[in-house]
């Protein structure tokens, strides 16, 4: 197994488009009778008898969402691989889950909110009905809902012609006057036809710009998620000034008050853009080692962007989430200035605060960075242990037992044993050759104490009514010997070491060369 | 409530009845044999019976029905009616709600345990599926998945038969794992959790079945030790259940993990180490750490801990994806699907809205070469949706495209051929039923270069079938998938002409008519007069095929007691090529397949298909099939057909009062007959529905057939018996009878009851006279048609006259109609037992609405009375049977007519005249109306009804002949003016009459 940091995740821009049909459809069911609503009482019971029969839950608040991530073809020679980006933020929605929360929407249409509170909420986790049929549907409605529908059909088949042929038809919803601002509609549209240009084979960049800067100014409600979007899309193709121009200009963007969801987004922008700026910095870098000729004003151009990204990052890391790409890059750059003080307490910062989520990556990173530059053992345990707590499968481990096994307490020889026992628990170390190996060499080490049959059987005591079935079994033992004969070799003797008592079937079968104990 | 006491009486009424049913008598004339004190019911029987049909509450009731109603009404329900409505209510709730999301199905009910890779074209392995009607059987059957670089792919079955075991419920789902060689499988029904072990070479055996106290929801076997399941219940709790060892509980909550979602339903699965178990419901995935005591728990997965969480949004289905990552968790909710990472909680890896209309309940995962794909399955819209992702160890995980929605078995009627209505409606249902189970068979790249892979993915239905689609990656140099499929176009055709090929021989197969119902029969009949029709092809190859199949089955259902299943399929392939501008890793190409396992026995036939794709420039999705595809989609749909007909349900809807139209009907199919026989050309008759508008389509068939076969041999001893209006005297139906013939008749009707309109009737003469005249031409073909069955000379040689002077007649046809028919009748020898049908053609020679209306009340009359109409079958008999019935008919009825006999202001013996003298005035008002004759008839018109009414009952009196055939007043009166009176002043009477 290779390096396993498990903790970048990925959500491909893109996808969230498609989801929109659905939700943003749902929601436009709500909204007709919403707006009905204000026609007086008795229409009010008639809907709220339609809602009840319809299944029709709260509209889905367009919440920031809490996390973007984008794969950056970096230009940075350097760092040929894929750039993961994540930015993470942790929302507790559990009040949203329980009560439906005000809409927090910049320029939220009063009749979204609250044109749903009187629906019961059905006690079955459907999806609501894609595109249903309201009651007061006019011809032109009708069209446009079948042409939703078929937009989606398309979609969902990845016919990305015909989804083009049709989109081409429906943004005349948007002309329709019932809809009042047509929110809803608009961000439907942004994200079909943004998914169909992502597909499309035809499609260009002018399309997209042309897209993007459209429904933008649209309305202001979704413009700082357009302009998130609308970088990313520059990102993956690699226009990363434009990128860089899009975020700088949503950074400077206000409109009314900030509502939570707004606050979030500029958080958002705030933290891709210093990460631009930090590609960007990685560029000049690059090239300035290059070059052997150090010219100042391009180093001075560094600097800042250094100086733009840092201050951005600072302030951004220390809101709780899970930052991961956006702390090895500042901790890159601080490193590159030697800013190691600030580099450790970041890093310290992120693991070890605790309103941040459980993060393993952050202790692994917190631990690579105190093995670069040659901390004590002792810390560099420190950091491990509270790792095996978190993550006892992580290889790590095999580091966190050699050092264990290093030291010479008694203790700790029983702690690797434990540690390299639950590693063997799980399934991704199960036939791995240097598990075994360490095992092994554990227990060798182990045997010169008097009562390493205790501490085994300790140990194994939790185990035993289930590791012979998991490790020893007569497959397991052809299924070794065909093809890993050392790891066999390696097993074998320990079986009778670990479950002394039990009669295993383990070295019952084909014969392999060497010893047997 | 209602529905309900029709469909379970026995459960509604059962007891009371039972103790009741000494004490009444519903059958008549049987008094005797009961115990004296017993009540005669069958007066109250009568009148159930009526109630089958819709008939006014007011006018028919019962009174005696009335009061033991009201007398046992609160005795005769086993249960009182509040208690069972409510409950009726809840099971109706429950119902509903289970057919929108059916908790019960989660996790599927199908499973694939793939043996050792054999060989590079192929992946063996043991398909596991509920069979039988109620999915109470678990099949473990043999597949093997061919694939054939540049070429189709199947499902072989092999032909063994598959190993069943019969279980005590509905399974609801299969969990298998194996390790190695050996495989576990374990089996989830409502209340039965049973565990069962095989491998390659040995046979399933049962290893331990238990039995939970409340609904199990979930059953998994462990990845890691063979041997182990987790069950979990509705109560709450979740038990790791060493096979052999007994159950140990591990957790047990009462209520739900973080808020209260009002959900028993309990999930739990293994995770990455052996002891330590997820444990979910519909709020969250937490995973249970058993190795310490008590039990500690940390959250993996939290609703409304995610970003972008909906509101309402719920844990759907969580799954260990050991085989692609052995820390990744799947987790679905209505609207996304995540992946989680178990040693980071409460962070997902990736999240996909998934679009799924209803929420997934399957899921499968496979680790392809470059991504891994994710299957969703969903329970009540069938949907399959394949989610790409990569990454998760050394890089982020990372999507692949958006989710693209997989085809099924409901879509895929559109790519095959047309069905006639009934047949698609009952294809369509079976496709649509919802689906149960979703697995995956992959096919690793071997070792030939480009590792070539495919994944066939199976689809389970409700119903019992099995479909499978297979995906292919996308060849990156052609976008051609694979070949030899463009020339199987011209298939369909070439099977339409071996079927039109065969229908002869099939009409003259006696036993399929038999076997068929008559919806089938009824094509047959339809068959040779239409067109060789693409439509008709589908609707008769199916048949051909059951004849073929009937033999055979017969043989086998008494081996297999009928329920045998074997697996079948047929292929649809639809290939669709990717865009090329993706990424290669998502680029599948998909070609599709369905298959099926069938529900009744049949041959194995193993059907490859291949066919059809769709060029990268097309992207519309033109479907061909492949013959193997067609072929088994025909062996599917006769077997369903068949079993439809074997059990038709109840119609769920009150009988309407229907007419019972065997006698026309069947006199249509002898016109046919007819028609066929003499006329080549005959036109297709559209609808054989046995209703009125049927047989006015058939009356222009009749009168076409005649005009052309009007030389042939006379067989018009085949032609229906119209209702004769005259039996039925009483105001009501005399009106109804002539609202047939238009408003304006019946508003003429009503003005002449009323007296109202004696002067505008006066001023409006002049208008009326031409009707006049041409009801008296009406009159008079009828008068002399009707005189010529009599086979009085001399009537003929007026009717001779009076098809000379046809030309001027509205329709020809009718009047050469009515020659034939003449002399048919002429020809005929035995007029006596003749005439009664040749009376027919005279009605049809009317003007339509006044044909109608003499259908109807002639099949009520069969209905209620059948006393008085001749059936077919009569007709069929001898003419002796209808003579008594009508004269009895007609003495009963004819105490009250005597009455307005008295009443009215017209003698009945005036009206016997009448006839001849209108009779003689025909041939010459013909001609040359007289004026003043017309002008009396108009005054006399107000005061017509009632002597009509006399004179129908005198006319049915007085000549047997006619008895129930006679059909109108003008056939009556004709027959009357046979008898020789004469007068001249009465024929206007008449005349004015049938202007109407």
């Amino acid at each position: 197994m290779k390096e396993a940091s498990f903790t970048e995740k990925t959500r491909d821009g893109r996808d969230c488009a498609l989801c929109w049909i659905l939700c943003r459809k749902q929601s436009a069911v709500v909204e007709t009778p919403g707006q009905i609503l204000e026609f007086g009482p008795p229409m009010r019971e008639r809907h709220h008898g339609f809602q009840t029969k319809k299944v029709v839950e709260t509209p889905p608040q367009w919440k920031p969402s809490g996390r973007h991530t984008l794969s950056i073809s970096a230009r940075d020679k350097r760092q040929r691989s894929y750039l993961s980006l994540t930015a993470v933020l942790i929302m507790d929605d559990l009040q949203r889950e329980l009560v439906p929360l005000e809409d927090l929407d910049d320029d939220s249409d009063s009749s979204d909110g609250n044109s749903s509170k009187g629906s019961k909420k059905s006690k079955l986790p459907l999806v609501n009905p894609m595109c249903a049929e309201t009651p007061k549907e006019t011809g032109f409605h009708q069209s446009t809902r079948v042409c939703l529908e078929q937009i989606r059909e398309a979609l969902l088949h990845h016919r990305w012609q015909e989804a083009a042929e049709y989109m081409a038809c429906y943004p005349q919803m948007l002309e329709d006057p019932t809809n009042g601002t047509g929110q809803p509609y608009k961000e439907l549209i942004w994200r079909i036809s943004t998914e169909i240009l992502h597909h499309h084979p035809n499609s260009k960049m002018e399309d997209y710009n042309n897209i993007y800067e459209r429904m933008k100014h649209s309305g202001v409600r979704h413009y700082l998620m357009i302009c998130l979007e609308h970088s990313f899309h520059l990102l993956l193709n690699g226009h990363i000034e434009d990128a860089k121009r899009q975020l700088s200009v949503a950074e400077s963007w206000r409109h009314g008050k900030e509502s939570a969801a707004q606050y979030q987004r500029i958080k958002l922008i705030h933290a891709y853009r210093s990460l631009l700026d930090y590609i960007i910095w990685c560029d000049k870098k690059f090239t300035h080692s290059n070059t052997e000729f150090p010219d100042s004003g391009d180093n001075q151009d560094m600097h800042n962007y250094f100086r733009q990204a840092s201050v951005n990052l600072k302030e951004i890391l220390k809101n709780p989430g899970v930052w991961d790409p956006f702390i090895l890059s500042y901790v890159e750059m601080l490193e590159f200035y030697e800013d190691h003080e600030e580099a450790l307490k970041v890093l310290n910062d992120y693991a070890y605060d605790s309103t941040f989520p459980p993060n393993p990556n952050a202790q692994v990173y917190l631990y690579q960075y105190l093995k670069r530059h040659d901390t004590s053992e002792r810390k560099l345990m420190k950091v491990l242990k509270i790792l095996h707590v978190l993550v006892p499968s992580h290889e790590l481990m095999l580091e966190y037992s050699s050092l264990l096994l290093q030291s010479e307490k008694r203790s700790d020889i029983q702690k690797a044993l434990g540690v390299v026992l639950e590693m063997l628990d799980f399934a991704c170390w199960r036939s791995n050759l240097d598990t075994w190996k360490r095992l092994k060499s554990i227990i060798q080490k182990l045997q010169l104490q008097e009562d390493w049959k205790d501490v085994v059987s300790g140990q194994m005591a939790a185990r035993k009514d289930w590791w012979p079935a998991l490790h020893f079994t007569s497959f397991h033992a052809s299924k070794d010997s065909e093809e890993n004969p050392e790891l066999m070799e390696v097993k074998a003797p320990l079986t009778k070491i670990l479950c002394p008592d039990l009669m295993l079937k383990y070295t019952a079968s084909q014969v392999t060369s060497g010893e047997r104990s | 409530m209602e529905n309900f006491f029709m469909d379970h009486y026995l459960d509604a009424f059962g007891c009371m009845s039972e103790i009741l049913s000494e004490n009444f008598n519903f059958k008549q004339g049987q008094r005797e044999r009961y115990r004296r004190d017993s009540v005669h019911m069958w007066k109250v029987k009568n009148f159930l019976d009526m109630l089958k049909y819709k008939i006014c509450a007011q006018s028919y009731s019962s009174r005696s029905l009335d009061t033991y109603s009201a007398l046992l009404s609160d005795v005769v329900p086993s249960i009182p009616p509040e208690l069972l409505g409510s409950l009726l209510y809840e099971e109706l709730t429950e119902q509903r709600d289970r057919m929108l999301f059916s908790e019960g199905a989660t996790g599927g009910a199908l499973a694939f345990v793939p043996y050792s890779q054999s060989g590079s074209d192929s992946q063996r392995g043991c398909l596991l599926y509920p069979g039988n009607q109620g999915l109470d059987c678990l099949n473990f059957h043999r597949v093997e998945l061919q694939h054939h670089k540049g070429s189709s792919s199947c499902v072989e079955v092999s032909s063994s038969d598959p190993f069943s075991f019969q279980l005590k419920g509905p399974v609801r789902q299969i969990s298998s794992a194996s390790l190695l060689n050996d495989c576990c499988v374990a089996v989830r029904s409502d209340h039965l959790c049973g565990v069962w072990r095989f491998s390659e070479r040995n046979e399933p055996r049962l290893l331990q079945v238990v039995n939970t106290r409340e609904v199990a929801t979930c059953i998994n076997v462990s990845p890691h030790v063979l041997g182990e399941v987790l069950v979990a219940s509705e109560s709450g709790a979740a038990n790791l259940w060493t096979v052999g060892k007994g159950m140990q509980k591990i957790r047990e909550e009462d209520s739900n993990l973080y808020f209260n979602a009002k959900s028993s339903w309990r999930w739990c699965e293994f995770s990455a180490h052996p002891r330590v178990m997820l444990y979910a419901d519909r709020t969250g995935v937490e995973l249970t750490d058993i190795r310490v005591n008590p039990v500690s728990n940390h959250t993996l997965f939290r609703i409304s801990n995610t970003p972008e969480c909906r509101s309402g949004e719920r844990l759907i289905l969580s799954r260990y994806l050991g085989d692609v990552h052995p820390f990744q968790h799947l987790i679905t909710t209505q609207f996304s699907a995540y992946i989680m990472d178990e040693r980071f909680p409460c962070m997902p890896m990736l999240k996909w809205d998934h679009m799924m209309q209803s929420p997934p309940m399957f899921c499968h995962a496979v680790c392809g070469a470059k991504t891994t794909k994710v299957l969703l399955g969903s329970h009540s819209s069938q949907e399959i949706t394949m989610l790409q992702y990569s990454g998760g160890r050394a890089e982020a995980c990372s999507t692949h495209g958006p989710p693209r929605a997989l085809l099924r078995p409901r879509d895929s009627l559109k790519h095959l051929p047309v069905q006639i209505p009934h047949r698609l409606d009952i294809a369509t249902s079976r496709l649509s039923s919802p689906a149960a189970g979703l697995t995956c068979i992959q096919k690793r790249g071997g070792r030939e270069a480009g590792g070539e892979e495919c994944i066939c993915i199976l689809q389970l239905t409700e119903a019992g079938d099995i479909f499978y689609q297979i995906l292919e990656p996308e060849q990156p140099d052609t976008c051609r998938p694979p070949a030899a499929d463009d020339d199987l176009l011209p298939q369909p055709t070439l099977k339409e002409v071996t079927t039109s090929g065969r229908k002869p021989a099939k009409q003259l197969q006696p036993p399929s008519q038999m076997v068929v119902s008559d919806t089938s029969s009824d094509e047959g009949v339809i068959g040779p007069t239409q067109g060789p029709t693409v439509q008709r092809f589908v609707a008769e190859t199916p048949e051909r095929e059951q004849q073929v199949l009937n033999s055979y089955n017969s043989s086998e259902d008494s081996d297999s007691g009928g329920k045998g299943q074997n697996l079948k399929q047929f292929g649809l392939q639809v290939i669709v090529n990717d865009d090329p501008e993706l990424d290669q890793v998502c680029g599948l190409e998909v070609g599709v397949k369905d298959g099926k396992v069938g529900k009744d026995t049949a041959d194995n036939t193993e059907e490859p298909s291949s066919l059809g794709h769709i060029g990268p420039s097309e992207w519309q999705t033109p479907v061909k099939l492949s013959d193997g595809a067609l072929i088994t989609w025909k062996h599917w749909l006769q077997k369903l057909m068949r079993k439809s007909r074997d059990k038709k349900p109840r119609p769920r809807c009150l009988q309407h009062l229907t007419v019972k139209t065997g006698g026309l009907l069947h006199l249509s199919e002898d016109e046919r007959d007819e028609a066929q026989r003499y006329s080549t050309k005959a036109k297709p008759v559209q609808s054989l529905r046995r209703d009125l508008r049927a047989c006015m389509s058939k009356r222009s068939l009749l009168v076409h057939s005649a005009v052309s076969a009007s030389l042939g041999a006379p067989d018009v001893v085949m032609v229906p018996d119209p209702v004769d209006t005259e039996v039925w005297r009483d105001q009501i139906s005399q009106r109804l009878t002539l609202s047939w013939q238009g408003e304006e008749a019946w508003r003429a009707w009503w003005e002449d009851q009323l007296g109202l309109n004696r002067e505008e009737k006066v001023e409006a003469l002049k208008r009326k006279r031409r009707r006049e005249k041409e009801a008296k031409r009406a009159t008079g073909r009828r008068l002399q048609l009707s005189g010529s069955f009599t086979s009085s000379v001399s009537y003929q040689s007026e009717l001779g006259d009076f098809s000379d002077s046809t030309g001027w007649s509205s329709a020809a046809s009718q009047g050469a109609w009515s020659d034939t028919e003449s002399k048919m009748s002429q020809l005929e020898g035995s007029l006596e037992c003749r005439t009664p049908r040749a009376s027919t053609p005279s009605t049809m020679q009317t003007d339509t609405p006044a044909y109608t209306p003499t259908t109807t009340p002639q099949s009520v009359k069969d209905k209620q009375g059948d006393q008085q109409t001749p059936s077919r079958s009569r007709t069929l008999a001898l003419s002796q049977t209808p003579k008594p019935d009508s004269t009895l008919a007609n003495q009963r009825s004819n105490k009250r007519p005597a009455e307005d006999y008295l009443s009215s202001l017209f003698a009945p013996q005036d009206e016997p005249s009448q006839h001849d003298g209108y009779f003689l005035e025909q041939g010459s008002t013909v001609h040359h109306p007289p004026p003043p004759m017309a002008l009396s008839s108009s005054q006399l018109r107000s005061s017509q009804p009632v002597p009509q009414r006399s004179l129908r009952m005198d006319l049915s009196q007085d000549t047997a002949v006619w008895s129930g055939f006679s059909q109108s007043q003008s056939l009556s009166q004709s027959s009357q003016g046979r008898m020789g009176l004469s007068q001249a002043s009465q024929p206007k009477r008449k005349k004015s009459r049938m202007g109407f």
